[in-house]
């Protein structure tokens, strides 16, 4: 992973991705911070290239912000008016303590621990690789989140229903 | 990639452009520094795929022809003024947009209304990076290009809802949310199609299916026909095309997102909903109808002639569709894509990867795929008549002429001799 | 756990400014989510009041008003105010004349039914396309209209006691040609939209009308018809001697979009057969009866109804033995069918709305007058 390239590539996502992040934090309009975080995705995504996993890449892209944001974005829309602004609270300091307790922990983590590098390209995960384990040492959890899925599919579905069409259901 | 076919190295071989860009990149390398090259060979690639390729491509086919064609199938003509045979009528068109003032209400979120029209520009100059023109003419050649083109076919939903948001309307943000909807309705059909499609060949990239479809000699469509037709619907929806086209008509009521945008802004979004028509156009000519092959014809014919030629092909079925068929409703579309689509996308993959299964036990004899192909299309059609059967579609219930009475008399009900 | 996520009604202006041909209009309806719940008309805006402006002109002055009253329909217009001043002042007809009257009575129909079917066809979305071809077959009967009378649309060619001029010697061919070239037409009409699915499952089901709400709310034309009731006044109270041509009634079946629909193309076919009948036993002989410039009907009052593409068409006219009317009253057709509106379009979506709109087949001037 060397090369003026990548190192160029990795300072570039690593400020956008931050800021993105940042942004996310600080913006007072609530959807701005929902756009704020498809660029943390996007970046996030731009990783997984640099370490050589283009599908996980995009896979990122695909189930974060063509889904997942879009979920976000619904959620934030259908919610009335007054709770759109990311405005000020009283959890600030108790907020910036915390994450400064936390950011403490982690750097002493990080100074800490024994990092050893590998030399040479990294071995990518590529699809047959994935799909192989997904079939075959993961399949259980695999099953299982496909069903968790389809309890919250029917949920959602359940939840928005008026009662007269649930009226027609229970008829039928 | 193993060369398929008798092409040459020399630079002036122009069936295969890709000698002429490495001869350059080669004798630019000598002169530029470093890692210099590898940004020459991104614009080199842009410069060829998208201005050459795609702006006239998309000016000349998607503007003035579409409106053409659909004038003639509508028994008139379509622009024939602007210069010969009208053919300057996009740049009238481009002109007048730029010059015109693009206005922007003053509640409005300005700078999310400036960035959504370049977002929604991005998938359709992205995109062209990873289609093979040729052998050798990709820009970028990466194992998961497949996937790549369901990334960034995210982004314009991003952009939709961006635009429909920023408009401070009510009603052109209800039109967002309904056409974000659908746009998501219609992305899991599209992926099982496709997966269709990656199951068969064994491969995600696109280099990868071309090369299938010339090893094996046969188009990827005679294989997988439903995934072709489940992909062309499923494609116009993620496009905003009729017969889908509900961000376009439903705007008669409730205002679509883009009222509020007029001038360039507005020339941007209709300009590349063409641009990603074209590259979704491309994306199918290169999975579906084999790319820049076509049985051997690549040896005296250009690849990316064969390949222009199919993206061409295909817009012209969108351009078909659009002049011909009646709109849906929002409600009956998504019923649609939920309750037939989706099932017969989950069907394709049951009978393909068990086909896939039983062509691998036969170590990939090369016969065996054109008894699969066969099959499949006779089963296709049985499947979408059978499931549209068991949805409740009956045609024979509809009659087509109404009764015919002689004389003025009462009411006579439904079931009654007239 | 229902009824967590609620919707409020608001409402939306459908109109006045249509991007379809169906004039200046206005529906307020209240709107949940996205079902109608409340629909309301609100007409006027093209109301130039020719009732009361006839009162101040002789009665062959009001013939070019009831041309723009339903401005796509003149013909029958005309038809309907002259049987109304003949029956008035007792004047008859000569045979000529009565054929001349339904040859382009039933003209003018198919040339109002192409309009109505092509526009509904452009409400459900089919991009123009059968517009454009219904338009095609519009202008041969509107260039017979422009030889025959000199204008297109506003022809002002029925007078009091017959027609105002006499065939002449381009018509036939022109008949004859229209006779030839219409069928293809409803043809590829009936194959590109009647068995489209698309167009099925957006019409079909959609506006559905009672045949007791019909009847009840006094519509006439194509909607009653479409409703099964099998009520066409040609056939009823004969005018213009349509009692010796032979022609059906088309009736539908349920009463919904798609009925009145097929109902309008099949009527298409029936003027065929009557223009045919009428064209070729087209007796000889004056096309008018003479009648003074300044006609003064003796007192009394009558009401002739006529079947004009949209439905009973009625002229109510009193007399003071003046030159001008003492009283004149359209009874509109189109006005009188969109009071079922509210019924057919609430629980609908919006754009179910719209395609009720379509087939009921109004012309905002004869609504508005």
């Amino acid at each position: 992973m060397d090369g003026f390239g990548v190192s160029l590539a990795f300072w570039v996502l690593a400020a956008i991705t931050l800021v993105a992040a940042g942004g996310v934090m600080v913006s007072r309009n609530l959807l701005h911070a929902v756009l704020f975080l498809i660029l943390t995705f996007v970046g996030v995504a731009g990783f997984f290239v640099l370490l050589s996993a283009d599908f996980i890449a995009m896979a990122q892209v695909i189930i974060y912000v063509g889904a997942i944001a879009v979920l976000v974005l619904f959620a934030v829309l259908l919610t009335p008016r007054a709770s759109r602004d990311n405005g000020e609270t009283r959890w600030a300091l108790p907020g910036v303590l915390l994450s400064v307790c936390l950011a403490a922990i982690f750097l002493f983590v990080i100074h800490d621990t024994a990092w050893k590098t590998r030399d040479g390209v990294p071995q990518g995960l590529s699809a047959s690789d994935l799909g192989t384990a997904l079939l075959t040492t993961w399949v259980v959890p695999f099953e299982i989140a496909s069903v968790l899925l389809t309890a919250a599919l029917v949920g959602a579905i359940m939840l928005t229903r008026s009662p007269e069409e649930e009226a027609e259901d229970a008829l039928a | 990639m193993t060369p398929l076919f008798l092409t040459s190295d020399r630079w002036y071989d122009i069936r295969d452009l890709g000698n002429l860009s490495r001869a350059l990149l080669d004798a630019a390398d000598k002169i530029l520094p470093g890692g210099v090259v590898y940004v020459l060979a991104a614009l080199i690639g842009f410069v060829a795929s998208f201005l050459l390729f795609v702006l006239p491509s998309q000016l000349i086919i998607g503007v003035y022809g579409e409106r053409r064609i659909i004038g003639r199938m509508q028994s008139r003509l379509g622009p024939n003024r602007v210069g010969p045979f009208g053919l300057l009528q996009p740049i009238a068109d481009a002109i007048k947009l730029i010059q015109k003032e693009a206005l922007t209400p003053t509640q409005a979120d300005r700078v999310v209304m400036y960035i959504a029209p370049i977002i929604f520009v991005m998938p359709a100059v992205l995109l062209w990076a990873v289609i093979p023109f040729g052998e050798n003419m990709v820009i970028a050649d990466i194992p998961v290009s497949l996937m790549y083109f369901l990334a960034v076919s995210a982004l314009p939903v991003i952009a939709t809802f961006m635009a429909g948001w920023s408009s401070n309307n009510k009603y052109s943000l209800f039109g967002a949310m309904r056409i974000v909807s659908m746009a998501i309705s219609y992305e899991s059909p599209l992926v099982l199609a496709l997966l269709g499609a990656v199951v068969m060949s064994g491969t995600i990239s696109l280099s990868g299916m071309v090369a299938w479809a010339d090893e094996y000699t046969i188009w990827m469509v005679f294989v997988q026909p439903l995934a072709l037709v489940i992909y062309f619907i499923c494609v116009s929806a993620e496009l905003n095309r009729t017969p889908v086209d509900i961000a376009e008509a439903e705007s008669e009521i409730v205002a679509g997102y883009l009222t509020e945008y007029s001038g360039m802004k507005w020339g941007l979004f209709y300009g590349m909903d063409i641009g990603y028509a074209l590259a979704a156009s491309g994306f199918a000519a290169t999975v579906f109808l084999g790319g820049w092959t076509f049985f051997g014809l690549e040896e005296w014919v250009p690849g990316w002639l064969i390949f222009i030629a199919k993206t061409h092909l295909f817009y012209f079925l969108f351009i078909w569709t659009r002049g011909t068929l009646p709109r849906l409703r929002a409600d009956q579309l998504m019923a649609f894509a939920w309750k037939f689509l989706l099932p017969l996308g989950v069907f394709n993959l049951l009978i393909v990867s068990t086909e896939r299964m039983l062509w691998a036990e036969q170590d990939y004899a090369k016969g065996l795929i054109y008894v699969f192909a066969l099959v499949n299309i006779v089963l296709s059609v049985g499947l979408v008549y059978a499931w549209a059967r068991f949805n409740g579609y009956r045609p024979e219930r509809t009659p087509t002429r109404p009764r015919l009475v002689k004389q003025a008399g009462g009411y006579i009900p439904v079931g009654e001799r007239p | 756990m229902t009824g967590i996520i609620k919707s409020e009604p608001f409402v939306i202006n459908i109109g006045p400014q249509h991007p379809s041909t169906h004039g200046v209009f206005r529906i307020k309806a209240t709107v949940d989510g996205e079902k109608v719940i409340d629909a309301e008309m609100v007409m006027g805006y093209l109301h130039r009041s020719m009732e009361k402006l006839a009162e101040e002109r002789t009665y062959t002055q009001n013939i070019p008003f009831t041309d723009r009253t339903d401005y796509l329909s003149s013909m029958s217009n005309n038809l309907g105010y002259c049987l109304a001043v003949e029956k008035l002042a007792g004047i008859e007809v000569p045979p000529r004349g009565n054929a001349i009257r339904v040859i382009m009575a039933e003209l003018q129909r198919l040339a109002s039914h192409c309009m109505a079917v092509g526009a509904f066809a452009n409400d459900t979305g089919a991009w123009q396309t059968p517009v454009m071809w219904a338009f095609r077959e519009r202008e041969k009967i509107l260039d017979i209209f422009e030889v025959t009378s000199g204008a297109r649309l506003t022809c002002n060619y029925m007078r009091i006691g017959g027609v105002a001029f006499d065939l002449r010697p381009e018509f036939e061919p022109m008949v004859r040609r229209v006779l030839r070239e219409f069928p293809p037409f409803i043809d590829e009409m009936e194959g590109l939209l009647s068995e489209n699915e698309i167009f099925i499952a957006r019409t079909k089901g959609v506006g559905v009308l009672t045949p007791e709400m019909a009847i009840n709310s006094s519509l006439s034309g194509p909607m009653l018809r479409g409703s099964g009731i099998a009520w066409d006044i040609r056939k009823a109270d004969p005018y213009c001697g349509y009692e010796q041509y032979d022609f059906d009634i088309p009736i539908g079946y349920n009463g919904d979009s798609y009925d009145r629909f097929i109902v309008r193309l099949e009527e298409m076919r029936q003027s065929l057969k009557i223009i045919q009948q009428a064209l070729d036993g087209l007796p000889g002989g004056p096309f008018r009866t003479e009648v003074p410039l300044a006609l003064r009907p003796p007192k009394g009052e009558a009401y002739a109804r006529i079947e004009s593409p949209r439905g009973e068409l009625g002229y109510y006219l009193v007399s003071d033995e003046g030159p001008s009317p003492y009283r004149f009253h359209i009874r509109p057709p189109s006005f009188i069918n969109l009071s079922a509106l509210k019924e057919m379009t609430v629980g609908g979506t919006v754009a179910d709305a719209i395609v009720v709109l379509g087939s009921i087949d109004i012309v905002v001037g004869e609504i508005d007058r």
